[in-house]
């Protein structure tokens, strides 16, 4: 997918703490990569959530999203179940540098308790700017930063390596 | 710059660093396991380069689901071996133990040295002096490729420990008062620094209990200063007197649910374990087995005894604790993770309630979503395992010598 720093995407509501463990339990990560999707937040409090979730759709959480494990096969499942991004009010370190890496931004904002399930919003994120849809309310997130926006243009941590270890044909 | 800092900045190659800077330091040493190893060489191959930045210093173990418990399990060791094989990397694939005992065991590094690994306890080997990162399987395959890491200069935070614990209250109890103090977030993305007069009593393993629990705050280093070194200046000192600090648990959900044991005393449980990265060394075995010597474990209770690492089992059959712990109904496994993340050898249904050395009890971490995991020190869990229920340590074996 071609990097784009504005989506548009209806909203998956979680509160804090939604650890590795309920992003993708302990039993699925030997699962091979193309069915990870499947056991997409499998332990959360929306276990289904691999089967509601579409192509687009961004996850609101509260603190520390993502906190325990470095299992990448975490956010791998949230992207290729379709998770466009995911805003939260803190990430765990690993978990946001793992979403990077792999091409799924991730945008640190405190909007939980200012939207409900299933609403759309907007967000670009260069500025870090959020719009709630569609009221056009206005909610401003952190900007990333120029290293972080690079690996999304990119697409991801290895398009990057490789262009730096052989810019010619990067 | 404080001791983090001075470490970071010598990695670099530059003078001075300063916080929030993004930097490159050199590694030392990369490792990973059987579940983020296999996504790592894949990530590396797709890379393009036909070698790894130094085969010596990176290093799998074949922990977490050894023998394999599916046939995606073995076929991502089967990956993890291929790759070993034709890039003359070392690993370790005969339940030789879990990663971190392992690194400590064969390859510990010196202090100040950098080790990036793909699994968040990686800082366990903050205990003695190294600089230890956690990444996932893409950021270690790039380390693999380039042997540096991007990353940025940490605020620096110093918990200074004072005095002496007390009869019953270990390495695992610190730092799960410290998770409940500061909480699972206390220190993301930030370093920490143990020092004070309790420090210098700690043994090893008694570090690295403390090092291992660091990422459930948070941190991006966990590091014990040396006897007598100067760290430098910190954002924030915080104290602690190790008098103060009671034996206690960890309560589902998370590891910073802290409560005091002898508050949760008299939950019925049904299983316990010993072992894991937190606490499955010799040190944490003796314990246990002085309190299980001559004892059965409760007849409902299944006790689960999982040295981490085959050196650890070994000494622990020359010492009869092997024996010991098989004579009170426990079942000694092979070294490995065991049931700690809950993909084999121990899952939980919903109604079972664990006592558990391990150093995490998310929802779902050892098997079923609603299964309780109460976190504590191998002296806790050996008694409870007796008693069949949480007890205080001192309920079951008398405290100070049994």
């Amino acid at each position: 997918m071609a990097w784009n720093n504005k989506l548009k995407g209806r909203v998956w509501k979680f509160g804090t703490n939604v650890d590795t463990d309920q992003i993708l339990p302990g039993y699925a990560m030997a699962a091979p990569e193309d069915k990870l999707k499947e056991y997409a937040l499998a332990g959360s409090a929306i276990p289904d959530f691999a089967h509601k979730v579409q192509p687009g759709d961004i996850i609101v959480a509260g603190d520390n999203f993502g906190c325990g494990s470095s299992r990448e096969q975490a956010p791998v499942a949230l992207k290729e179940a379709g998770v466009a991004l995911i805003i939260a009010k803190s990430l765990a370190r690993i978990f946001r540098r793992n979403s990077i890496n792999i091409g799924m931004p991730v945008l640190v904002a405190d909007i939980a308790d200012k939207i409900e399930n299933g609403r759309e919003i907007e967000v670009d994120l260069v500025t870090g700017e959020i719009t709630l849809l569609p009221t056009g309310e206005k909610v401003k997130g952190q900007a990333l930063a120029p290293n972080v926006l690079e690996t999304l243009e990119c697409g991801g941590l290895i398009a990057k390596v490789r262009r730096h270890l052989n810019p010619s044909n990067g | 710059m404080n001791s983090i800092e001075g470490y970071l900045a010598k990695a670099a190659g530059r003078e001075k660093v300063h916080v929030g800077e993004d930097i490159t330091v050199k590694v030392d040493l990369a490792i990973a396991h059987d579940v983020t190893g296999p996504m790592a060489v894949e990530q590396f191959r797709k890379i393009g380069i036909n070698r790894v930045f130094d085969p010596h210093k990176v290093v799998f173990v074949i922990d977490h689901i050894i023998p394999a418990a599916t046939i995606d399990a073995k076929i991502g060791q089967n990956t993890l071996k291929a790759f070993a094989r034709e890039f003359g990397v070392k690993v370790y694939d005969r339940a030789d133990g879990v990663i971190h005992q392992i690194i400590a065991e064969k390859h510990r590094l010196e202090r100040g040295s950098i080790l990036v690994g793909a699994d968040s306890h990686t800082c366990t080997a903050g205990a003695y002096g190294a600089l230890a990162i956690p990444v996932g399987a893409t950021e270690l395959a790039a380390t693999m490729a380039t042997g540096t890491l991007d990353l940025e200069v940490p605020e620096t935070y110093e918990i200074r420990l004072e005095g002496r614990l007390q009869p019953g209250v270990y390495a695992k109890d610190v730092i799960l008062h410290l998770i409940g103090r500061f909480g699972t977030n206390g220190f993301t993305d930030k370093a920490v620094i143990y020092t004070g007069s309790l420090v210098k009593h700690l043994s090893i393993d008694e570090k690295m209990t403390i090092s291992n629990m660091g990422i459930e705050m948070g941190t991006m280093i966990s590091y014990f200063a040396d006897s007598n070194e100067s760290i430098g200046e910190v954002k924030k000192v915080f104290t602690f007197q190790a008098e103060e600090i009671k034996a206690c648990v960890a309560c589902s959900p998370n590891p910073g649910n802290f409560a005091k044991a002898a508050d949760v005393a008299g939950t019925k449980i049904s299983q316990v374990v010993i072992g894991s990265c937190t606490n499955g060394r010799l040190s944490d075995m003796k314990i246990a087995a002085e309190v299980l010597k001559g004892r059965k474990a409760a007849k409902d209770v299944l006790l689960l005894i999982i040295p981490a690492s085959k050196d650890i089992a070994q000494e622990m059959e020359d010492q009869g604790l092997t024996r010991i712990f098989r004579e009170a109904g426990g079942v000694v496994t092979s070294p490995g993770c065991g049931p700690c993340f809950g993909a084999h050898m121990g899952l939980l249904a919903a109604e079972d309630v664990a006592v558990s050395t391990t150093n995490r009890n998310f929802p779902g971490r050892m098997g079923h979503r609603e299964a309780k995991v109460f976190l504590a020190s191998p002296r806790l869990a050996a008694e409870s395992a007796v008693a069949g229920e949480i007890v205080s340590p001192g309920t079951v074996a008398p405290l100070g010598g049994v």
